[in-house]
């Protein structure tokens, strides 16, 4: 053992006792109260990972494990105050990161499907790897057909970390989860004490506990400590409101591949995405292209390939101008690359009209 | 020729002008402020004392807007923003209600000073019953500045009326592109242009070059779903605001007391502040607990119900200062203003 892990061992116990003594559980409501119904769903991530040291703060150094769902509610009885809480263990859906596998978004859609279909359930609470969560919370926003709240929730650190935020994020979000003012809102994100709307919510840091944010917006609600208040609603449409279907979507989706625009890059890596079977391709910042980008992009619109643009610079809409409707480019309004390449392969499944699709792009 | 090019442009973005008698009214009622304010020379950014222009020279100024709707206007006052109150909001909110009833009015768009252009945003937001959009404008530039905002802002302003869904939204701010909730706008910087802001929540769209979009709504109450009503009201009840700091005295709190004060927000406080306001509530003097930190809201504790104190949600205290005027004309009891205070 080196001298600094000795040293990380011998500190992260001093600050378990500390936690131990000073920490006190409120008092647990009585039994037979009737409070809502949570159902605590783990795809893994930090949230669920527990590392060898307290002082491993991005990570485990060593490689640390995920953890049953049981042990929240064992590490954290709080969780009583704000729900009944059901766990349900589906680790198996992700990737040791705890980002949900894409291959396994369809899956996990379709169990929340039933969960929030359950009239016993009152909403349900789904860990994640911090990277990525915005964009399995984008999927599951469009395609999860149901009112009631449905709470995506990361830590930036371990659950084993000093001072980790896990427990109050996995706090907070099983409160976002049973307030009936969380219905209707679509898929959300909570984290650092704020509650993000699906579409809007990006990870916005590395590791520092403002780590999500909801640029160009901003967050739509608070769980803050006396109460859970929201302050706005999304006005895109999603879940309950949304045209697409899980049963009627194709075994895999589309191929939509991303391309960033590079202003000297040749067109090759459009024409390989195009030669190896992309549907649709995602351009992130196409006032960027390079003359053999748009050449290839010409050449893979004149097969039918649609083609949408997000905006590099990360803030604002990609503005509908005179230049991109010449070249038959949809604008990707402001979403990232990500989430607009998850719309676009979902719109494909639906139809390959650029008006359509255009469409979707504002409605959505 | 940039006058050609412009006109060109303009035919290209906008639809041919209809009839004029055919288009949407928009009304526009101007108050002053630096959006109507001349400075010496396009380079005096921050001073401008050279006297004012009237909400028809706006009209003139954009032509494109008047191939949109058909702007009507009416002057309401020429001051600047800090010399605007009850005195003026008043009125206006009783004209916009009237107005905003006919039925060939699409919206009402508001000139104002920036400086407490969120104070009269959000009391019209408490008090206008419709659900057409109104929609508060200012500069940050005077009107005869190099790089003027204004413009812009007002011809943001029609696009947004005219557009549907910025109806039943309550009041909305527009500087910058940028469209904000009354509830929530704050002004955040002396002289930027991207001064205006939303803290905790961020804007609600914005009325971008090829159309605007509103990404999202305030579900907080407000204009068609307000429980304020002006009728009758010629008057409002002194509120005032008295703001913490290290070593602060109590003789504010005493002085509006003693003056006639019925609330008192405080922006933070001090240990000062205990005993004198203690004596104010027993006084019958409502106190609000608001924060100067410009986010965040006040968190309702054990402590602050032991006290009877009202928490102002995250309003920022001249906020608080509207909506408890607004909420003494219906109550005094402590629990009805805290709903009050988490409603709106």
């Amino acid at each position: 053992m080196s001298t600094e892990r000795a040293f990380a061992t011998a500190a992260a116990a001093l600050l378990a006792g500390a936690t131990a003594a000073a920490q006190e559980i409120p008092p647990l409501p009585p039994p037979g109260i009737d409070l809502p119904h949570v159902v605590l769903v783990s795809v893994g991530g930090e949230i669920a990972t527990s590392c060898e040291t307290s002082l491993e703060r991005v990570g485990c150094a060593s490689g640390g494990e995920t953890f049953a769902p049981e042990t929240w509610t064992r590490d954290l009885p709080d969780l009583g105050l704000a729900a009944r809480i059901a766990t349900e263990d589906l680790r198996a859906f992700s990737r040791p990161d705890g980002v949900a596998a894409p291959e396994h978004w369809r899956g996990l859609a379709e169990r929340l499907q039933q969960l929030a279909g359950d009239p016993g359930v009152d909403g349900v609470v789904v860990t994640h790897g911090a990277d990525g969560i915005a964009d399995t919370a984008f999927f599951l926003n469009l395609v999860v057909p149901t009112r009631k709240p449905v709470v995506l929730v990361a830590a930036q650190r371990p659950w084993s970390a000093v001072s980790g935020d896990g427990p109050l994020n996995l706090y907070d979000a099983v409160r976002v989860a049973a307030d009936p003012a969380a219905a209707g809102k679509g898929v959300l994100v909570v984290a650092n004490q704020e509650v993000h709307a699906a579409r809007d919510a990006r990870r916005t840091n590395s590791y520092r506990m403002d780590g999500f944010g909801s640029v160009d917006l901003g967050p739509i609600g608070v769980a803050d400590p006396d109460v859970v208040r929201f302050f706005t609603e999304p006005t895109r449409r999603h879940t309950h409101r949304s045209e697409f279907e899980l049963a009627g979507l194709p075994e895999s989706l589309p191929a939509v591949e991303i391309v960033a625009a590079v202003p000297d890059a040749p067109g090759r890596l459009i024409d390989a995405a195009v030669a190896a079977g992309a549907k649709g391709l995602v351009v992130d910042g196409a006032a960027g292209l390079s003359g053999g980008q748009l050449e290839a992009l010409r050449r893979a619109r004149d097969q039918g390939i649609v083609v949408v643009a997000t905006s590099a610079t990360r803030g604002g809409r990609v503005p509908e101008t005179a230049a991109l409707r010449e070249s038959g480019i949809i604008p990707g309004d402001n979403l990232t690359p990500g989430k607009a390449r998850t719309l676009l392969r979902l719109a494909l499944t639906q139809t390959s009209d650029p008006a359509e699709i255009r469409r979707f792009f504002a409605e959505y | 020729m940039p006058g050609i090019r412009a006109a060109a442009l303009a035919a290209f973005l906008l639809p041919a002008a209809a009839e004029a008698q055919d288009l949407p009214v928009v009304k526009l009622f101007t108050t002053g402020g630096t959006i109507q304010s001349l400075g010496k020379d396009r380079l005096k950014l921050a001073e401008y004392r050279e006297g004012r222009i009237d909400g028809e020279t706006i009209v003139e100024a954009v032509p494109e807007a008047s191939r949109l709707a058909r702007i009507e206007v009416e002057a309401i006052s020429a001051v600047s923003s800090t010399r605007m109150g009850a005195e003026q909001g008043l009125p206006l909110a009783r004209q916009l209600t009237e107005e905003l009833a006919r039925p060939e009015v699409a919206g009402a768009i508001v000139t104002h000073g920036t400086t407490t252009l969120e104070e009269t945003a959000y009391f019209l937001h408490l008090t206008v019953r419709t659900a057409k959009p109104i929609v508060v404008i200012g500069s940050m530039r005077p009107w005869t500045a190099v790089s003027r905002d204004g413009p812009l802002n007002f011809l943001g302003a029609v696009r947004t009326v005219l557009t549907p869904e910025a109806g039943g939204k309550g009041v909305l701010v527009l500087l910058n592109d940028t469209i904000h909730s009354a509830r929530f706008v704050t002004k955040r910087h002396t002289y930027h242009i991207e001064t205006f802001v939303s803290p905790d929540v961020g804007p609600l769209g914005f009325a971008d070059a090829d159309r605007v979009v509103l990404y999202r709504s305030p579900v907080t109450r407000h204009t068609a779903d307000t429980e304020f009503d002006l009728d009758g009201i010629e008057e409002l009840p002194q509120v005032d605001v008295v703001y913490g700091y290290q070593e602060a005295s109590r003789a504010p709190i005493d002085a509006l007391v003693k003056e006639g004060a019925r609330g008192i927000v405080l922006a933070d406080g001090s240990p000062a502040y205990r005993n004198a306001v203690l004596e104010a509530q027993a006084a019958g003097v409502v106190v609000v607990q608001g924060s100067r930190k410009g986010s965040g809201r006040v968190v309702l504790s054990d402590r602050t119900a032991a006290r009877s104190e009202i928490t102002a949600d995250n309003l920022h205290p001249q906020k608080a200062r509207i909506l408890l005027r607004l909420a003494l004309t219906r109550t005094t009891d402590a629990r009805e203003l805290q709903r009050i205070f988490n409603e709106y």
